[in-house]
């Protein structure tokens, strides 16, 4: 059966973030990933102009896809409880169908397409999230205090117990999942941490 | 604009480094009925991509043969 090319190009991507995974963007080549994905190299070439092209599209494609998760449901305007909380169910459920993204987005900070692919991409995410801060703030939900701070304290632990799970093992190896109830519980504290008593 | 996809030519070519590629601009960049080439220095068959509605495969492997390059069409 043919498959459609959507299909094809999510084949790809998916492919392509696996094999960045294991080989690094040096060992990455084109073949590897035609191999991979079945395909020839051939076709790989009439999507993509050469091995940087492909990388910058494959990593653009999984921003987009990261954006659009992330802002399901999500309103800046919301209250500032709400909205985190939202963003923490969102965040939860990205890296948990995503488990190798997270290690992507490392890499990818890491790496020399970093300027290139963060600069222009996710600005709806951007704004929408640092909207959601500034609101927070005028309504004396929160203190102001910088950005840096209030991710650390905001997403923070998320991201601690989301690379937990993917390993899955804590402390000293401990064996571990992430659990609603973990999720949640740790929530309670980040909301306890930040927000001001009204 | 996208291309489309039966005027893309792929070949695998011996253009591996810089030098070599800016031995062909001159004549790529010139050509009226290239739209579009590329050569990925990063790739083991050097891959180099040509966008043209009305060229074929053989005059691409023709210009490149005549700077002294290997070039075949890539299956």
């Amino acid at each position: 059966m043919r498959t459609r090319n959507t299909d094809k190009e999510k084949i790809v991507r998916e492919k392509a973030v696996e094999l960045l995974l294991k080989e690094g963007f040096e060992g990455f080549s084109v073949n590897k990933l035609a191999k991979l994905c079945a395909i020839s190299v051939a076709t790989l070439y009439i999507y993509y102009k050469d091995k940087d092209d492909l990388i910058l599209k494959v990593a653009i494609g999984e921003l987009q896809k990261m954006n659009d998760m992330m802002l399901t449901d999500f309103d800046p305007e919301l209250p500032f409880e709400e909205g985190l909380r939202i963003q923490w169910k969102n965040r939860a459920r990205y890296l948990q169908d995503n488990p190798t993204s997270m290690l992507f987005m490392e890499k990818l900070r890491n790496s020399t397409y970093q300027e290139k692919v963060f600069e222009n991409t996710m600005t709806g995410f951007k704004t929408a999230m640092s909207r959601f801060m500034q609101n927070a703030v005028k309504r004396g939900e929160i203190n102001p205090m910088p950005v840096e701070v209030f991710w650390a304290i905001a997403y923070g632990p998320l991201y601690t117990l989301a690379r937990f799970d993917n390993e899955n093992k804590s402390l000293m190896g401990k064996p571990f999942t992430l659990s609603n109830k973990i999720l949640w519980q740790t929530f309670d504290f980040v909301i306890k941490a930040l927000k001001n008593k009204t | 604009m996208i291309a489309h996809l039966n005027h893309i030519l792929i070949f695998k070519t011996n253009i591996d480094c810089p030098e070599a590629r800016e031995k062909l601009r001159p004549v790529l960049d010139a050509h009226s009925a290239i739209r579009q080439w590329s050569v990925d220095l990063h790739d083991c068959d050097c891959v180099l991509r040509v966008i043209s509605e009305t060229l074929k495969p053989d005059d691409i492997i023709a210009m490149a043969n005549a700077h002294g390059f290997e070039c075949s069409e890539l299956e």
